[in-house]
This record gives C-alpha cells, structure tokens and sequence, in this order.
C-alpha cells in the first residue's frame, strides 16, 4: 500500500503520472486530494509561465538555408541576349519597386508598432518612479541619442531595448499629463511626413525625423486626443540629443 | 533539372519544418539561457547545424527532439566560447524583465522570475517536461542520465519552485 510521502513525491516528480496506484491513493486519501488539487493548479500556472510570446518578428523563420547553385545551362548567343535582356527588365523592377520601398514607410509600420505593444503589457504601468538613469543610458546609448536633463516631458519610467523588424530599438514610457505615453524611436525606419494612427486600441503618431527616420509616439485607450499626442511627440524630439 | 527541383523541394520543406518549430524552439533556448539574445543567436545557429546534417533526421515526426539535442549542443558550444565564470540572477531578471512580465498576471510574471532562480539541473528537465512534454524515459535519454535521477531532479524543481513562489509548501513531504 502507497504511503501519502510517496504519493506526494512521485507527484512533484510527475503530476501527470498515469500510474493506477497513485489513482487508488488518491481516491482514498483526502489530504492527498487535496495535495494534488492544489499542485495541479500549481502545475497550469507553470504551463503558463513556461510558454513565453514569441514576438512576431523573432517567431518568423529567416531563411537560414544557403540557396541552391543555380546552374544556366549553356544556350545560343541570341537566346542568351533575349534572357539578360528580361533579367535586366526585372532587376530594373526591382531597383523601381525596392527604391519605392524604401522611400516610403511600410503600410504597416503603425500596425508593427502596435502589434509590439502587445508584447510589453506591464510597460503601461501609471508610476512616478523613472527608470535607473544608467538603464535609460544603456537602452539609448546603441541608438546614438540621449535626453535633455529637464525638458519637461515628464519622467521616463520604462526604458528597454526591443528588437523591431530586425533592428534593436529604444522602447520608452515617458509619464506625461495625459498618462503614461509610449515611445519607440526607429532610427531605421524613414517616414516621409507625419502619420497618424488609432488601431487596436492604440492611439498615436509617427513623425519624420531628418536624417535618423522616425518617431512612434502613443498612447492607450481612447482618452487622449491625437492634437495631444502631436504635441507630446513635439515635446520628446525637442528632448532628444544625438549623438552620433 | 531534375535534381534542382528536388534540392528546391527539400529546402521548402526544411524551411517550413523549421519555422512551425521555431517558437517552441525558442521558447526552449530562452529558459536553457536565459537570455533572449543568445536564445535567439542558438536557434539561428542550430538551424544552420541542422540543414547540414538534415540526413541524420530520418523521421520528420521525431524532428523535435532533434532539435532539442541540436540547441543543447549548441548553447553548450556558446557558453564555452562565452565562458560565462558567474550569474548573477538578479541581473539577468531585470534584463529580461519584458520577457518575463509580458503575461497579464503578476503571478505568471512571478513564477517567471522564480523559473530563473532555479538550478540549470533542475530547470532543464522541468522545461523539457512540462513545455516540450518529454516523457521521464526522453528526459533520461536526452540528459544522459538515469530515470530515478530525473524523477529526484523534477520533485526538487518544483519543490523548490513552490518555495520560491510563495506557494504553501506545509503539506509537501521531505526528501
């Protein structure tokens, strides 16, 4: 006959155990019942905690396979002008395409910056305590920026280093009046003129910032208006000293 | 022609058999380093190590644990170059604090921050098991131990893990 202590133990070691006689055990023991209802909701918390997000842009699969040796099997001179002849259309598409990429900001950079917030919950915390200022250096310093001591932007109470669309990116929370406010500085991404955005329960702007691409600044919930928004984004770049 | 089709065909299907894994493989690389950056460098690294030797997976479904084996390796190989001399938990929690807190509850958040305090010996197996559902027997095989070993090593894990959270530990019974 099991004891409760070996129950218990091969519990720890296996909630999940199919073994019979840890079944029969349990039916005829209170304590024991009461022991694994309570490590079972233990053991769903774990579950939880174990499965951490993904973010999307770490989730998708780069293409880490070498493409294939492609070889051009030898044809006539006429044939082979007609073939340079459509490469070169196609790579003059794609120079077209690729310079208009470039130029403009992707349609979705307003939903890439909201779909990011997703992933840092806790960042929207109300708080008057800042961030350690040699944590805010840190996250800053990669991007060549720092803030203005005393520029009247309120204090910065998250300050990390987010990986977006492949680059690493300062992720701010900034205290304002109007509540804590999130900014995201992408010195990667180019915006040719202001954007404003209200998607999924995020309100904000991305601004164009000459020669180190632009600005996400936004707020949660309905509460702010945009002109608000405008203005506090005005507030952050009048902060912001590059320094490099 | 013929074999540049097929090359193209295996490279598809190794790509798409490497991004449905991807999270869980990430998932496991996070809490073997606890870092998200070198997680992320030991998955990318182990995808390449495995698109070498894909011919030494001979059964797709058992691609999971060939894998597993292949980030083990993998992160093993970092920490020798690394060669990381102490840890400081405190440190590493606040640095990956987005990760750790990204859940809504506080107390998953918690546990997070308890997973990190854990011994290596004891969060491995209990990753394995709970997140990849490793049996005791793949456990073994994988961490080249014995059952009972592993079984000692998954009731300390989550006895202490209970520990660490607060949890009431009165009724757990002592080794």
């Amino acid at each position: 006959m099991m004891d409760c202590a070996h129950y218990r133990r091969s519990m720890l070691a296996d909630p999940h155990d199919p073994d019979p006689s840890l079944r029969e055990h349990r039916e005829s023991c209170h304590d024991c019942t009461v022991f694994s209802e309570r490590l079972l909701r233990f053991e769903s918390r774990l579950e939880r905690a174990l499965r951490v997000a993904v973010p999307s842009e770490v989730a998708r699969q780069p293409d880490v396979v070498p493409p294939p040796n492609i070889v051009v099997p030898l044809r006539s001179p006429a044939y082979r002008k007609g073939w340079l002849a459509m490469a070169a259309s196609v790579l003059m598409a794609l120079v077209v395409a690729g310079g208009l990429w470039l130029s403009a900001p992707g349609p979705s950079l307003a939903a890439d910056v909201v779909t990011h917030m997703s992933e840092e919950p806790q960042a929207w915390r109300r708080t008057d305590v800042p961030v350690q200022s040699s944590r805010l250096e840190d996250v800053l310093r990669d991007s060549h920026l720092r803030l203005a001591t005393g520029a009247g932007t309120g204090i910065v109470s998250y300050a990390n280093s987010c990986r977006f669309r492949g680059h690493q990116v300062p992720h701010l929370v900034i205290q304002t009046e109007a509540g804590p406010v999130t900014v995201m500085v992408l010195v990667h991404e180019r915006s040719p003129k202001p954007v404003r955005f209200d998607e999924q329960g995020y309100r904000g702007v991305i601004v164009p910032v000459a020669g180190h691409g632009s600005l996400a600044v936004l707020t949660r919930g309905p509460a702010t208006d945009i002109k608000t928004i405008e203005e506090i984004a005005r507030r952050v770049l009048d902060s912001i000293v590059w320094t490099g | 022609m013929k074999d540049q089709i097929g090359g193209n065909q295996k490279r598809a299907r190794f790509q798409a058999l490497c991004q449905s894994l991807r999270p869980d493989l990430l998932r496991f690389a996070f809490w073997l380093s606890r870092d998200r950056a070198l997680a992320e460098d030991v998955v990318q690294e182990t995808m390449l190590r495995a698109w070498k030797a894909q011919d030494s997976l001979l059964d797709e479904a058992a691609a999971k644990p060939w894998f597993l084996t292949i980030i083990r390796r993998e992160y093993a190989r970092s920490f020798e170059r690394k060669r990381f001399v102490t840890v400081d938990v405190d440190e590493l929690v606040a640095r990956e604090e987005p990760m750790l807190a990204a859940a809504e509850e506080q107390n998953l958040a918690e546990m997070r921050a308890a997973l990190f305090k854990l011994p290596d010996e004891y969060r491995e197996p209990l990753v394995l098991q709970v997140l990849m559902g490793y049996s005791t027997a793949e456990i073994a095989r994988e961490l080249d131990l014995s059952g009972a070993a592993v079984l000692t090593r998954l009731f300390r894990a989550r006895k202490q893990l209970r520990a660490l959270c607060g949890e009431d530990t009165s009724m757990d019974p002592q080794e």
